[in-house]
């Protein structure tokens, strides 16, 4: 009898898992079966070094990666299992701190670090471009997550000392 | 600048002043998720749009701190970070079934971030090990119905923050 495949084996403890997280109460109502790690991009995610702050949309996955001291984004297609590329989103001497795709892979939202300021950026797969959002009223932002459609930003913004969410019509 | 037309997402409270984090907005702009700092608590508060309404939420609650909320394209699926005990995990409420879906971790890793595919038929984890990170992609099809443009919302009744 072959031995059970790993995948099979932690599906197994977590359905066993579940199981007993039920019968105790804590985040009970478990369903059945496990995610399947996307094994070959995993690969060329950890290829590419570390990588952090995901945004999938569509086929499409951003993260920011770090390989020899310097972090940029970078675009996969999920389905063609490879990175595309966007010339004009990185710069060497800004730091990329979060960033969004939306579902079509054309919009990109980003806040970077540059010369000593953090901005909020969408750039435009199609046109290469790349566009500040001013905040209004001035503020920092941190986070920024682009709805699925690309027609609005949903950006964590820093005022006054508290932190504030600001949602942003694209035109 | 005029191109952009924006609003700030209101208060929840009488009180006005609260800090909010974390925003995932659902693809068809119904939903918003953040996560809110409340008495010491960080919970993730999930809101119709553009009204503002709170959305009761089933799996979370005792759970916190919760952290990076994401949203499918209804809003049908939720997925955040959570305190369970001493670890922390990955979870995804079906709304429109009330299921939980507790998403697998390598061995010794720490999730760090998520972000869950529009359609719920993915989804990527940052993790972090030995001061690493890294991202992981899920393959959640054949666990859960897509949530597709176009599909139902998911209404849910209204819950205090």
């Amino acid at each position: 009898m072959r031995a059970p495949s790993p995948v099979n084996r932690i599906s197994h403890k977590l359905g066993l898992a579940c199981s007993i997280a039920a019968s105790a109460g804590l985040l009970s109502g478990c369903m059945g079966a496990m995610p399947t790690p996307m094994a070959a991009l995993n690969r060329q995610l950890a290829m590419a070094g570390t990588n952090r702050a995901p945004s999938l949309s569509g086929r499409w996955l951003a993260v920011i990666t770090g390989r020899g001291g310097r972090d940029q984004v970078l675009l996969l297609d999920v389905a063609g299992n490879a990175p595309v590329p966007v010339p004009g989103l990185n710069r060497g001497d800004a730091q990329p701190i979060s960033v969004g795709v939306d579902a079509s892979g054309e919009r990109l939202a980003l806040v970077r670090q540059l010369e000593g300021r953090t901005e909020l950026v969408v750039y435009r797969r199609s046109l290469m471009s790349l566009q500040p959002i001013p905040m209004q009223p001035a503020g920092v932002p941190s986070q920024v997550t682009m709805r699925a459609d690309g027609k609005e930003l949903a950006v964590q913004v820093s005022r006054e000392g508290l932190w504030q969410i600001d949602l942003i019509a694209l035109p | 600048m005029g191109l952009f037309s924006r609003r700030s997402v209101g208060p929840l409270g009488p009180l006005g002043a609260e800090d909010r984090q974390d925003p995932a907005i659902s693809g068809n702009g119904r939903f918003l998720a953040s996560v809110l700092e409340q008495g010491g608590k960080a919970m993730v508060v999930l809101q119709g749009q553009p009204g503002g309404q709170t959305v009761a939420l089933r799996h979370l609650r005792g759970h916190e701190p919760h952290s990076s909320p994401s949203l499918s394209w209804n809003g049908r699926y939720i997925a955040a970070l959570v305190q369970q005990g001493p670890e922390r995990v990955a979870i995804l409420e079906d709304r429109a079934t009330g299921k939980l879906l507790r998403l697998p971790l390598p061995n010794g890793s720490q999730p760090a971030r998520l972000s869950l595919a529009p359609d719920g038929q993915r989804i990527a984890i940052e993790v972090t090990e030995g001061g690493q990170s890294r991202v992981q992609l899920f393959d959640l099809t054949g666990q859960l119905e897509p949530d597709l443009p176009g599909g139902l919302a998911v209404q849910g009744g209204p819950s205090a923050p």
